[in-house]
């Protein structure tokens, strides 16, 4: 029973990575929406304008005010059969995050058309970036629903294609109520946080302002982040549980092996991010990820092999000597778990690192990073020491010594069966 | 506000978990970027939704799979519909909606035929030439008559650097069933052999056979018209871009080949107005980079240096949504000298993805800029092995074979590379030229 603990982690550890969802639209998108609506007697078009990374690039400076009356020149209304005009009252504009620390582009502007007497047909058409790709969508009404939030929240049903409205046809009347022009957003919901999916550990670097209390979140979310990033696949934890298993680990050992996790993997982001900026002439970073990937594969072949030698020797003469020397984990072999553990760098914490220095908040980066090891060791230790109990509960539960006795080899079959995957696997990639 | 902030960053961490707990940022790209909207040969004319009205196909199959989700017949036309909504707009979301479609028939049919094979176009379109083979096999294994897998296992192969067991595919194809994809495929196996007459011949039997419909039919013009440009016949080649514009306008290939005929006759100006349309249509990297020396050809570096800037921006987007930095970038890389140490590391990354020419000659480039000219060589030989007329490619070899001191055959190779088009390159034509003075 408490080996199907063991064996979880170990499925948890082979099970294949599942890809991450970018950009809900294209990079390049310049998506449009307008809403029409009529409040007392005048109509009003209310106009959102959200640009991706690469055409917001493109624009350079934006002037809000010249982008607006572009926009009310490009839309075409005609009420009661004649074109009416189209008159500038209000814009907003904000620069959303949006991928690789780049920023997009929402504009909201408001635009008032004619004073109706009484029920008249509508015609209205946006001819704004025609050649450009992206959402276009046109709503009539002021409480009429936006597929898109008003190019917040594009749908990802596969059912949906993005909307392609560009013009409407309609009859409206004035309401009873005050003439009151739609209000342009402010504050959070201008800047519209969930139009891009991915933030994560690496958004955490590029905040705008650091006060104490946003970098005691930031430090707790890296934290949090850490031990939740340990828990997917990699980072040694089959290896740690089957060694802690296969030696007679106490918890104290597993306390340890975390400690060196963290040290392993904080050292190891600082070193590999020095490398990649000093020699980013010569090396790209993803040439250097196979060779240790090779390496912490041979370590840990390395480390079955001695589990299992030692285990031989011990049954060759039982009741001998040395009975705790062969059996303890020495200090060696735990410093050798805890590097595989550590030795890859987490791409993420790598990102935040390259980050902090090109934002020059190398201080903030590394702490960072210190918080976000330390999360991954406290997993770390978590299953070390769920593996240690298990064995021990295990122990005292069989009454039979076979079981136990044959545990050992099998933790050792198991470290080596995992470091010549981890082997085969870089192989191919090394040349 | 600060609370709102600490809200946020709670909210960001938890979210930052839980996908966390699913899988690595940047394990798999996503196809939400540009490159991935590469150009693959049409797979078929028939059997896919007919042109024009793609978007209402989609629509009612849409309509049709709200009413009873587990259809896979539906589902694959669905797939194939949003694929083909991809080729004709260049927005690479559909790439994604497709990739789900698709899968889910898979799911509710394991051998199911054309989901296998949409698959394998999809793969193809997203420059996972290795899947494509490996999915292009099994479809052909599902049903070993059907043309189309022929298809996509000899693009695959093609692009993989299997030339002779590629066109092999080609010819079976084409005997099982003659038409556009397979006339097409013919043409480009002649012209990767240098067979630049016949490659036309075949090429002008696809036109025919896209029978001016579709953005299929404007491919088939497009392709044609590519093939007079390498030969420095730009006045042909533009009457087949601009024929393909006719067909299917704004069509992003088309601008990109009638600017590229445009600078080819001198007509910078136009030139730039075609590019540019093209760029804000799909911003290939190739695009941007065309427009950027077309730029700098008219004395605008300011504009052009832009254009470069641009193309690093999406370097940053490819590397942040899980795309390694293809042939395409590592040739831009060298061409404009941009950290060329870097770029040959990236051009012999790139290598290991394309084993084709186009690989070997990307990286021979790099290797010459960067003076490993003895390496450089072996990779260009590589390069000019199948007897290809490409005269950037022969360019290429002639800068190498400077480089190693040998004269004469380096003014040979520059001649030649001259003779077969004298506007082979806005950038390196002109060197070209200085060099054999």
């Amino acid at each position: 029973m408490k080996r199907l603990a063991v064996l979880l982690v170990i499925a948890a550890a082979l099970a294949a990575p599942v890809a991450a969802s970018a950009h809900p639209l294209g990079n390049f998108t310049i998506n449009r929406f307008s809403r029409v609506e009529v409040s007392g007697h005048r109509l009003y078009v209310r106009y959102v304008l959200d640009m991706a990374e690469i055409p917001t690039f493109q624009a350079g400076r934006i002037d809000a005010r010249a982008y607006a009356r572009r926009i009310a020149r490009n839309a075409q209304l005609v009420v009661g059969g004649k074109a009416a005009r189209l008159v500038l009252l209000g814009t907003a504009l904000a620069h959303p995050r949006g991928a690789a620390g780049l920023r997009t582009t929402r504009l909201e502007v408001i635009l008032a058309g004619p004073a109706l007497n009484g029920p008249a047909s509508i015609s209205y058409q946006d001819n704004n970036y025609k050649d450009r790709i992206g959402w276009k969508e046109i709503v009539v009404g002021p409480k009429t629903r936006s597929t898109s939030d008003e190019l917040r929240a594009y749908p990802k049903n596969l059912l949906q294609s993005p909307l392609d409205i560009t013009s409407v046809r309609t009859q409206l009347a004035p309401t009873g109520g005050p003439d009151v022009p739609p209000a342009l957003s402010s504050g959070k919901t201008l800047e519209a946080p969930d139009r891009v999916a991915d933030a994560g550990f690496s958004s955490l670097i590029g905040r705008h302002h650091l006060s104490a209390l946003v970098i005691l979140a930031s430090l707790a979310a890296a934290f949090f982040w850490g031990m939740a990033h340990a828990l997917s696949p990699g980072h040694g934890k089959t290896i740690v549980a089957a060694y802690l298993v296969g030696r007679r680990g106490t918890p104290w050992h597993a306390a340890a092996l975390g400690a060196i996790v963290t040290a392993t993997h904080t050292i190891g982001v600082f070193a590999f991010g020095l490398v990649t900026l000093a020699l980013s002439a010569f090396i790209v970073p993803e040439q250097l990820y196979p060779w240790l990937n090779l390496v912490s594969g041979v370590l840990v072949v390395a480390i079955g092999a001695t589990v299992f030698r030692s285990r031989y020797r011990h049954r060759g003469h039982t009741h001998d000597h040395h009975h705790h020397e062969h059996e303890a984990p020495s200090r060696r072999s735990l410093v050798a778990v805890g590097i595989t553990g550590g030795l890859l760098p987490c791409p993420s914490a790598l990102v935040v690192l390259l980050a902090a220095i090109s934002l020059h908040r190398v201080a903030f980066g590394m702490l960072l990073i210190v918080a976000f090891s330390a999360g991954l060791a406290l997993s770390i230790t978590g299953i070390g020491l769920v593996a240690v109990f298990a064995k021990q509960i295990f122990k005292r539960a069989s009454f039979e010594g076979r079981l136990v006795r044959l545990l050992p080899a099998a933790s050792a079959l198991v470290i080596l069966a995992a470091g010549l995957a981890m082997t085969v696997r870089a192989l191919p990639k090394v040349s | 506000m600060k609370r709102q902030r600490l809200i946020l960053v709670a909210a960001a961490a938890g979210l930052t978990a839980a996908a966390l707990t699913l899988g690595g940022v940047l394990h798999d790209s996503s196809s939400a970027s540009p490159t991935a909207a590469a150009q693959v040969a049409p797979t078929s004319a028939s059997g896919q939704p007919s042109p024009g009205n793609t978007l209402a196909v989609a629509a009612r199959l849409q309509a049709t799979l709200r009413g009873n989700p587990n259809d896979v017949t539906a589902l694959d036309s669905l797939g194939l519909a949003y694929q083909q909504s991809a080729r004709e707009t260049g927005d690479p979301t559909y790439y994604t909606k497709s990739d789900e479609a698709l899968h889910r028939a898979l799911a509710l049919a394991p051998r199911d035929l054309i989901a296998t094979s949409g698959l394998g176009s999809l793969a193809l379109s997203r420059h996972r030439f290795r899947k494509a083979l490996v999915l292009g096999r099994r479809a052909h294994a599902i049903s070993p008559t059907t043309a189309r897998n022929y298809g996509v296992i000899g693009d695959a192969l093609v692009e993989l650097g299997r030339y002779h067991a590629a066109f092999k595919t080609f010819d079976t194809m084409a005997s099982i069933q003659p038409g556009l994809s397979s006339y097409a495929r013919i043409s480009h196996a002649r012209q990767l052999l240098g067979d630049v007459p016949g490659a036309i011949d075949a090429m002008k039997l696809a036109v025919d056979a896209g029978d001016g419909q579709g953005e299929a039919s404007a491919w088939t013009h497009v392709q044609l018209g590519l093939i007079y440009l390498s030969v420095g016949r730009f006045a042909a080649a533009g009457t087949q871009d601009r024929q393909a514009l006719f067909i299917f306008p704004d069509y992003a290939y088309a601008l990109d080949a009638l600017a590229r005929a445009e600078a080819g006759m001198g007509h910078y100006r136009a030139a730039i107005g075609f590019e540019q349309q093209a760029v804000n249509r799909i911003p290939l990297p190739q695009y941007v980079s065309t427009l950027g020396d077309l730029y700098g050809a008219t004395g605008h570096p300011r504009l052009a240096q832009k254009q470069y800037e641009l193309i690093g921006v999406i370097q940053r987007l490819l590397v942040a949504n899980g795309v390694k930095t293809d042939l395409e970038t590592a040739l831009f890389n060298v061409d404009h000298g941009i950290r060329l140490h870097a770029s040959l590391a990236l051009a012999r990354l790139a290598w290991r993805e394309r084993l084709s020419i186009d690989g070997d000659d990307v990286l021979a480039w790099a290797l010459e800029r960067t003076g490993h000219c003895g390496e450089a060589l072996r990779y260009s030989k590589r390069a000019l092995g199948l007897g290809t007329l490409d005269a950037l490619k022969v360019f290429h070899r002639g800068m190498i074979e400077g480089c190693l001191g040998h004269t004469a055959a380096k003014r040979a190779w520059l001649g030649r590379a001259l003779r077969l088009n004298p506007q082979f390159s806005i950038l390196w034509a002109p060197v070209a030229r200085l060099e054999l003075r």
